[in-house]
């Protein structure tokens, strides 16, 4: 009796499994993307997708206003008599398992040509081994983690910088400063404790001691925190001079109110982006954040330019402003179809060695990076961002000077009249 | 002086806390049940507060009504749907029936309102007073002083009145208690929509002072455990005392240690609790 | 005998990580089986002796550089450590503490572990990327491990067979049904709890050391997260806790099912799947605390007192 019970349940799920099975179809270059479109994460997911789906209506349609963006001019691949890219989503709902069971899936189910995700480092971790396994392109648009790149692997790339630039960034900022006259004796660090905030804050930790800048007090959290008097009031009793916050949305906006409540305004503050950059945090703590400083490769620009305009394709699509980490995506998808171009077939060998060629000018980006190259790990070393600070409504542009659009207002207003 | 702000901000919590813990202890005392899905009561009073405040544009004082009577329901259909039930049943379908509960309730909320934090909008309720240095955001005052009062209404509701007496009767004594007319079936109940509407009052006041997702329902369920470990299962004074207690543990272990570790010293504590006077500080083994 | 030909059937590499994913899955449930089905001891925090099983062997890689296979041993023996702790001092009251105790120390090691450098804090840790010999056992195909953890569950269920025959499976009945009367006739029911839990953590143990080893990473969320002990609850509860096939049932179920919901809403979805195990595990816990099995054993005795009093 339970024997025939077992080979019917096992025939139903051989059932199922077959119904798993997705129909095929050719002609198109097919990029697989694993990213977190439920879970924790899937805002960010979603906002991801919704670029990534810009950027291919980019490289698909001729859009000659795009002036030398790769891509954008024609419809579709020209070397590859015009074929378009197809997108093919997975949602890895942040499990760094299901991302490998879904990288695998893409590669031996969907037949991608390449690769693209996984926003959490671990889920990276996981897909790109996959990737290199099989030998098919992986690039990697924003997971932060430093061993994504440094395995030794030959198929995996980054397009984005990694927290040792941004760390590297911060201490050109605060030796520019000092420069100027401010008083920089020490900094404070405040990371939410997953891979995220970890890894920068390590790496800020780590970049401060080359430039002898000491860390007056390092402050983990969980972001998921109700209340985060207690570090406020740590930070009160250690006074920094720069207090640098690296967490995501709701800890941002419940820091800025803290800070408030418990009276405590430090000199600077600096928002390692994501938390600081999400849409709501204007709208809920702008008035008594003024003057706080962010970090963005990302800036909108002038009606007019290349990049208002990609911003307002987006607009149009999701009905808000793009975001750096979606933007950081983006330029990665955009390096990625270039090369694929450039290789002129959709053999992975070949397209691989046309991302190892990769040599983007500042002038074909959409970021503020000096250019997309890759080293032999598979990073950008060109990758790079500018700083950004608080005024009024808007984040402007202060650093470094020769891109600024306003003035660097220091010691910080916050909710100052 | 920094240690005076940490210590007022524990108590505040801490009095959060005992509001939502004594609904639990009411529980186990009388049915020796645990409610896994208790947390997730909290987590509903909080998002009922939020529909209230952004559907109804009610005040604090609406969505606290509504809060409670939410709740109270949900609580009676939860214990007349499920609950009855799995008492006589084994012990694998007592514990996966909250458990299980809590996962739905959980993940439910994922779905509809998703992974993000959200607060209420700034009222009339915001900002802070100065007190000789000490900083009293008022949200959270008025929270935490209403959560004790209450906690105290309850314990004055279970030994004062009638209808109290008759929820200890079937708490003391099953049996006894039918004799004596009272019909345990639906004072269970009536256990069941207090717990949960208490849960529900803690979660929208502390909407009004802190922002939350659905994943809080996981940390409050396991300082309600913790909190009625302390006090004594079965005793709403010990959950008053352990809540105050295990809201200044945690703001001074916040403070002292970092942050991080604020939760591992509460579970430790709860471990170590359980390895010495698992009946707690007031309560019956 | 269906399960052997598996691989050689479904030679994609898609299907087979599915196979892979569903003998993990057997495993564990079947080892949380043995203290939660068999000795009806509802541990709901099984993931903290799963998370050990893991961390071991790659921590033993990333520090010693040694194979990840000899931290195998080790996280066992922290399993069944933890296991002690955790047992002498709940077991002697009623099952509730219990069940309280492991999800409140499941949270504990998952958060402490999060903080901790030395395991990676947040970020995790990884296995060899590459494998540097065949006892790294990191390969490129997934047939290896497919018969691998075929083996390991093969043993599991014949030592739950085993112990479901002799005396020591009659005095785990006797305690999941009347725990007092089992003392008061001379059970040594603390003893016999310890054992049914010690040998559970081992197998978990091992189940964690195996999808450490295949996965080549860890983090405290994939290794002491709530859901890694949902899913073996869920897993064990559907299909018959307490019953020797009954996790294999489950996850035969469970497995393709999670699946194929991700690739039909895959780019689309919402979640929904957790949902699903909690509204299946409070329909069961409500209807049907035994399982499929026992759903089905009832069928067929009605079937058969209908067929015969016709």
């Amino acid at each position: 009796m339970d024997r025939s019970w077992m080979k019917f349940a096992a025939a139903a799920a051989c059932l199922l499994l077959f119904g798993a099975h997705l129909a095929e179809a050719a002609d198109s270059v097919k990029i697989g993307i694993i990213w977190p479109l439920t879970g924790n994460a899937a805002a960010a997911g979603q906002a991801s997708k919704a670029a990534a789906e810009v950027a291919a209506d980019i490289v698909n349609n001729a859009h000659p206003e795009l002036g030398d963006l790769p891509l954008a001019k024609t419809a579709g691949l020209p070397n590859l008599g015009g074929a378009k890219l197809e997108l093919v989503f997975a949602d890895h709902q942040g499990n760094p398992s299901l991302a490998q069971q879904l990288a695998t899936r893409l590669i031996t189910q969907d037949r991608v040509n390449v690769l693209m995700g996984a926003y959490q480092s671990s889920c990276s971790f996981t897909a790109t081994a996959v990737a290199e396994r099989y030998g098919i392109p992986f690039m990697v648009g924003e997971s932060a983690a430093l061993n994504i790149t440094g395995r030794g692997f030959k198929w995996v790339f980054r397009g984005t910088p990694i927290a040792s630039d941004y760390a590297r960034t911060y201490m050109r900022f605060f030796a520019d400063m000092k420069k100027q006259g401010k008083k920089i004796d020490s900094i404070a660090i405040v990371n939410e404790n997953t891979d995220y905030g970890t890894s920068v804050a390590d790496a800020i930790a780590a970049e401060a001691k080359n430039a002898n800048i000491p860390v007056a007090i390092r402050i983990p959290y969980s972001a998921s925190s109700t209340d985060v008097s207690a570090q406020v009031l740590q930070l009160k009793e250690k006074r920094p001079d720069v207090v640098i916050f690296i967490s995501y949305t709701a800890d941002s906006i419940l820091y800025m109110k803290t800070l408030k409540n418990l009276d405590y305004k430090p000199p600077m503050i600096i928002g390692d982006d994501t938390g600081f950059s999400d849409p709501s945090f204007i709208p809920a703590v702008a008035d008594i954040a003024q003057g706080v400083m962010n970090r963005s490769a990302w800036a909108i620009g002038k009606p007019g330019s290349v990049t208002y305009k990609i911003n307002e394709m987006y607009k149009a699509k999701t009905g808000r402003d793009l975001d750096d980490t979606s933007a950081r995506n983006m330029q990665s998808f955009f390096a990625l179809a270039d090369a694929i171009n450039r290789a002129g077939s959709t053999d992975p060998e070949k397209i691989r060695i046309a991302l190892t060629q990769t040599d983007l000018k500042p002038e074909q980006l959409m970021m503020g990076y000096q250019g997309v190259k890759f080293d032999s790990t598979g990073q950008n070393i060109l990758a790079s961002t500018y700083l950004i600070q608080l005024h009024g409504k808007t984040y402007d542009l202060v650093w470094p000077e020769r891109a600024a659009t306003a003035q660097l207002q220091w010691p910080m207003a916050g909710w100052a009249k | 002086m920094l240690l005076v702000q940490v210590l007022v901000g524990g108590l505040l919590l801490g009095a959060i806390y005992a509001l939502f813990s004594s609904g639990l202890t009411l529980i186990w005392g009388m049915m020796n049940f645990i409610n896994f899905a208790h947390g997730e009561f909290v987590m509903l009073g909080m998002y009922a507060a939020l529909l209230v405040v952004v559907w109804l544009g009610g005040g604090p004082a609406v969505f606290g009504v509504v809060v409670a009577l939410f709740l109270f329901f949900m609580g009676v259909a939860v214990y007349a749907s499920l609950i009855r039930h799995v008492l006589r049943g084994p012990m694998l379908a007592q514990i996966l029936s909250t458990f299980g509960l809590a996962l739905l309730l959980r993940y439910t909320a994922f779905w509809i309102f998703s992974a993000n934090f959200v607060s209420l909008p700034e009222t009339w309720l915001s900002g802070s007073i100065d007190v000789g240095g000490i900083w009293l955001p008022i949200p959270q005052l008025i929270a935490g002083l209403l959560a004790i009062t209450l906690t105290i209404v309850l314990h004055l509701l279970l030994t004062r009145t009638t209808v109290g007496s008759r929820l200890l009767a079937v708490a003391e004594d099953r049996n006894a208690a039918m004799l004596m007319g009272i019909r345990p079936d639906r004072m269970q109940a009536l256990a069941w929509g207090l717990s949960a509407s208490a849960a529900g009052i803690a979660g929208a006041l502390m909407a009004t002072a802190y922002p939350w997702s659905p994943s809080v329902g996981e940390t409050f369920g396991l300082i309600a455990f913790v909190v009625v470990a302390l006090g004594g299962f079965g005793s709403v004074p010990g959950a008053m005392y352990a809540g105050l207690i295990i809201g200044l543990i945690q703001s001074v272990s916040a403070f002292w240690l970092g942050p991080i570790y604020k939760d591992i010293v509460v579970y430790a504590l709860f471990a170590v609790l359980l390895w010495l006077r698992p009946q707690g500080l007031m309560g019956r083994a | 005998m269906a399960l052997l030909l598996y691989p050689l059937v479904f030679t994609n590499p898609f299907f087979l990580d599915i196979g892979v994913t569903f003998l993990l899955a057997a495993i564990s449930a079947s080892a949380w089986n043995i203290v939660g089905g068999y000795a009806g001891q509802i541990s709901v925090g099984h993931s903290m002796f799963f998370g050990l099983g893991a961390y071991a062997p790659l921590l033993f890689y990333q520090w010693l550089g040694w194979p990840p296979m000899a931290g195998i041993p080790i996280g066992i023996a922290a399993s069944v450590g933890l296991a002690i702790i955790i047992g002498m001092p709940t077991f002697r009251l009623t099952g509730h503490y219990f069940s309280m105790a492991t999800i409140a120390v499941a949270e504990l090691i998952r958060i402490f572990t999060g903080t901790w450098d030395f395991v990676g804090a947040a970020i995790g840790l990884q296995g060899p990327a590459t494998a540097r010999g065949w006892w790294d056992l990191t390969f490129r195909g997934e047939t290896p491990y497919y018969y691998i953890f075929l083996g390991v569950l093969a043993v599991l269920l014949f030592i739950t067979h085993t112990i479901e025959r002799r005396r020591f499976g009659y005095y785990l009945r006797a305690i999941k049904a009347r725990e007092r009367a089992a003392r008061s006739l001379g059970v040594p029911v603390l003893q016999i709890k310890m054992k049914a839990l010690m040998l559970s953590a081992t197998f978990t143990s091992l189940a964690g050391s195996l999808y450490a080893i295949k996965t080549g990473f860890i983090d405290p969320e994939s290794g002491f997260g709530i859901l890694v002990s949902v899913q073996m609850v869920i897993i064990a509860a559907l299909g018959g806790a307490g019953t020797l096939f009954g996790p294999l049932l489950g996850a035969l179920i469970l497995i393709p099912l999670q699946s194929a919901t991700n690739t039909w809403f895959g780019g689309g979805g919402s979640g929904l799947t957790y949902i699903l195990y909690g509204g299946i595990i409070v329909l069961i816990a409500r209807f049907e605390p035994g399982g499929l099995f026992e759903l089905w054993h009832r069928v067929v005795a009605k079937y058969r007192s209908r067929h015969h009093a016709a």
